[in-house]
């Protein structure tokens, strides 16, 4: 009796090596239940609306099936830290659309997190991650994701009525289908009705407190950058018993810092400041080895050397930097605005005066105008459909509905008489969640959810007719970029593939500048700062970078063309 | 069947009936080796079955699709390991991080494994064992961070080193290279030592009391029984623990060094196993870091071989 117990718990064990083996080899295998499963719904919603299929194409889809289902939506953003379902938005939503969101956010790295899934090829319903991503264009050369114009085509006209065309084939791959729909997303049209309100994200900012109390100094040029911080330091040499740090940056990463240069997107803030060309006379132009560029790393350096730049900054993660801005830690910082919004709530709800504001940062020799990056035509994200998912149709309908006028304005105002009512003849925000949204963000979203705490599809032109006007301590940061902004969509999606041999090459120098960034910083003199700089350039050349730009070149070149064919 | 045998046995060669008497044997042990082979079941789907994924490191498997669909490569990714120019910083750090805990940190607990058995109060010695193998069960995860804020220039280490008057200014430990091996080493002899030390004290505990009342007879002194009885009677121990030190020297500190290292000290912090983790996973170039595993693999069973034939040679007691 025993034995047999124990020979079929043996057998039972080695089914299962089988069984795992079969299934590793076979990805399909799992993907087909689910296939199979949409394939009626398919059918079935076909055969009917196939007849009533013209009208349709003005009527929003979404309306016909309104029948509970939950979809997997994952979200490459590990800081997400919201639920769906908590809030009275989201809740009004599935009441609406009788579609529930179980969102899904990486515990950790979230490469990581993708890879895996991709590899185990088990992609939730929706996908959403920055556009720059490897994952994008892996998944749709990997054939994981659903074509949305060939969706489109089948289940839900209304979504060519809804989805801007430009952002459409801006995104389209070779084959003329476009996999991808990007949100806070400008395009040419939109750069001519809403262009004067385009504001960045990019901003120089200092505590006002001590910048007044220094005497409010002029920091665009090396030397009073350098004296600024100086006097700062001396003049407060701690905040609440704990050092000052007289500036601070983005996080260092594998492939350098956004404040510096992150060579792996190409985004640099210190050449925006310094309004360094990117292109010249149509040839792509290599910002970093910029005399001005240089020089003002140069700064960076001896503002090291002189004990103006704290270790921390070089150690701290995005969470660390939070709690040290929240504090007043820093005097100045080269650091994106939205990244530290409640930060600056707290700061401001103890003292009006201990926030951070803009200010005229580092400059080129000519003190020219900083041209820092405004909104583009690729957008911040991209959501995608996996070839996973439950329902195709209610998929792409519930895509649509997101992207049309209605949709915005339920992500973004909420539920009428919850969040928001028809104040003054204009539909706004009721002054209780107006203030609550201003005073403490992260409350806000879980008690309103609305102003787009789910931002997988927002379309920032459109909310523009909601949105209430911008007040301190944010208003002061928002208005100091306008009128400095640029488009660089041109720019965008000119990265060829990680695994081709640009790509590899491309990754190595990426990780070769952020090596290279700390120790430029950190170097003790201005001879070892020369030196590692130019093992750093004679390396990227040894490493391909003149293919590389080459590649950058072409789709560039594609890329202004296509923008010009927008404003025909 | 077993009759057949049987008749056999006294047609055929000693070896033969040798195979027989293993089967017979085999056959009364039938139910204990039911159990191993569940053991065996698990080595094959959870060891085995697994390794069947090495061969995406001679071909060019993206990560999408089936494994056997992708096209071989052959040595490539082998040959771009030479050409690797992180690889040497790798190694040479892998190396250096590991013989040095394996020098130092090896040692200890035996030490301390000696020390402890010299107690005289019982109830000290649990307590003191108590306390060293705690810091076993925290994760490197909890205990990374509250190194992190122990080794910041407003942390612990500094306040104490600067009270004492031996630095003038706070040092950023974590953010100078140079303190970086010898932070990771500290740290895990310190969470370690305990715990390995429980080997030792459980060996020490089986040696017959009468060897030690031989040696007291004798004349020899407590340092003398430590070093002519306690230490022989453990050499076995320690020789087999120093085998299985040596074969996973390369993959001992992964989540250690993932929480502690940061972009300016690691040009001392990258190792083999956090490279194979940032290319493979967070990259997704999963070929080459398989071929850099595999050639991780390789280094260690032959360092394992190494350190067991050695042992082999000296004391007589080896692993196989």
């Amino acid at each position: 009796m025993k034995k047999w117990l124990s020979l079929t718990m043996v057998a039972a064990l080695m089914s299962t090596v089988v069984a795992c083996s079969g299934g590793n080899n076979k990805p399909e295998a799992s993907s087909s239940p689910s296939a199979s499963a949409s394939q009626p719904s398919a059918s079935n919603a076909e055969s009917p609306s196939a007849s009533a299929e013209q009208p349709a194409a003005d009527e929003a889809g979404w309306k016909s099936d309104t029948s509970p289902i939950t979809f997997d939506w994952y979200l490459n953003f590990a800081w997400f830290p919201n639920k769906w379902g908590v809030d009275p938005t989201s809740q009004y939503i599935t009441k609406k659309t009788g579609v529930s969101l179980n969102l899904v956010v990486p515990a950790g790295n979230e490469n990581e997190k993708l890879n895996a899934m991709i590899a185990a090829n088990q992609l939730p319903d929706f996908i959403t991650l920055g556009w720059w991503e490897e994952g994008v264009k892996k998944m749709i050369e990997g054939g994981l994701v659903e074509s949305l114009t060939d969706l489109a085509d089948q289940y839900d006209p209304y979504f060519f009525k809804v989805a801007d065309g430009a952002k459409l084939s801006w995104y389209a791959q070779p084959d003329g289908k476009t996999y991808v729909y990007p949100n806070a997303s400008s395009s040419p049209a939109d750069f001519k009705n809403f262009g004067t309100q385009f504001t960045s994200n990019q901003t120089f900012v200092v505590r006002k407190d001590m910048y007044e109390a220094i005497g409010s100094p002029d920091m665009r040029t090396p030397e009073g950058f350098l004296n600024a911080l100086k006097m700062a330091k001396e003049k407060f040499p701690e905040v609440n018993g704990q050092p000052l740090i007289p500036i601070g940056f983005h996080e260092f990463g594998e492939d350098g810092n956004y404040s510096f240069f992150d060579v792996g997107q190409d985004s640099s803030y210190l050449s925006h400041y310094l309004a360094l060309p990117r292109e010249k006379e149509g040839k792509l132009y290599d910002r970093l080895t910029d005399p001005e560029y240089v020089r003002w790393l140069k700064t960076f350096r001896q503002a090291n050397q002189d004990g103006l730049i704290s270790k921390d900054v070089f150690v701290d993660k995005r969470a660390q930097m939070e709690e040290k801005i929240a504090q007043g830690r820093y005097f100045a910082m080269l650091y994106q605005r939205t990244d530290f919004a409640a930060q600056q709530n707290v700061l401001y709800a103890k003292d009006p005066n201990s926030v951070y504001i803009a200010v005229d940062g580092p400059a080129n020799t000519n003190l020219d105008a900083p041209t820092l990056a405004g909104p583009a035509i690729s957008g911040w994200t991209v959501t995608l459909i996996s070839k996973n998912v439950k329902d195709k149709e209610r998929a792409i309908k519930f895509l649509s509905y997101l992207i049309s006028e209605e949709g915005q304005k339920d992500m973004y105002l909420g539920e009428k008489g919850v969040s928001y009512d028809t104040i003054d003849g204009k539909d706004q925000f009721k002054p209780e969640a107006l203030n609550l949204m201003n005073t403490d963000r992260s409350a806000f979203d879980k008690q309103y959810g609305a102003s787009h705490t789910f931002w997988m599809l927002m379309d920032t032109n459109m909310q523009l007719q909601w949105q209430p006007p911008a007040v301190e301590p944010f208003k002061q940061l928002e208005d100091w970029t306008k009128g400095k902004t640029e488009s660089y969509s041109q720019y965008d999606l000119i990265n060829p593939p990680a695994t081709s041999k640009e790509g590899i090459n491309a990754k190595k120098i990426a990780t070769e500048w952020g090596k290279a960034l700390p120790k430029l910083l950190l170097a003790k003199s201005e001879a070892d700062f020369d030196q590692t700089f130019n093992d750093f350039i004679a390396k990227r050349d040894k490493t391909g970078f003149a293919e590389l730009m080459a590649y950058r070149q072409t789709k560039y070149e594609e890329n202004v063309k296509k923008l010009a064919e927008f404003l025909k | 069947m077993e009759a057949n045998a049987e008749v056999q046995v006294p047609a055929r060669k000693p070896d033969n009936r040798r195979r027989t008497s293993l089967l017979r044997k085999f056959y009364g042990q039938r139910y204990l080796q039911v159990m191993a082979l569940l053991g065996v079941a698990w080595m094959l789907l959870f060891h085995y079955a697994p390794m069947y994924g090495i061969v995406i490191a001679f071909k060019q498997y993206i990560g999408i699709g089936e494994i056997k669909n992708a096209p071989w490569v052959g040595w490539e990714h082998f040959k771009a390991i030479f050409e690797d120019d992180m690889m040497f910083q790798v190694i040479r750090n892998t190396l250096g991080i590991s013989l040095l805990k394996l020098l130092i940190g090896f040692p200890i607990p035996i030490v301390f494994a000696l020390f402890l058995n010299e107690l005289r109060s019982l109830r000290f010695n649990r307590i003191v064992q108590t306390i060293t193998y705690l810091p076993h069960f925290l994760s490197w995860v909890i205990l990374g961070g509250i190194l992190i804020s122990w080794l910041a220039d407003v942390g612990v280490v500094n306040d104490v080193l600067m009270g004492l008057g031996l630095i003038k200014e706070p040092i950023f430990y974590l953010s100078e290279p140079q303190y970086f091996w010898a932070i990771v080493i500290a740290s895990d002899i310190w969470k370690e030592f305990g715990w390995s030390a429980i080997i030792y004290i459980a060996a020490i505990a089986s040696i017959s009391p009468e060897l030690y009342e031989a040696a007291t007879i004798d004349g020899a002194g407590r340092f003398q029984r430590m070093r002519y009885v306690t230490l022989p009677s453990i050499k076995g121990t320690i020789s087999i623990l120093f085998i299985l030190a040596v074969g996973s020297i390369l993959n001992s500190n992964f989540d250690q060094i993932l929480v502690l290292k940061n972009q300016v000290n690691e040009s001392m912090s990258s190792v083999i196993d956090i490279y194979v983790y940032e290319i493979g996973i967070k990259q997704g170039r999963f070929s080459y870091s398989a071929a850099v595993g595999l050639v991780k693999g390789l280094i260690a069973l032959f360092l394992l071989l190494l350190a067991n034939s050695f042992s082999k040679r000296m004391n007589q007691s080896s692993l196989f």
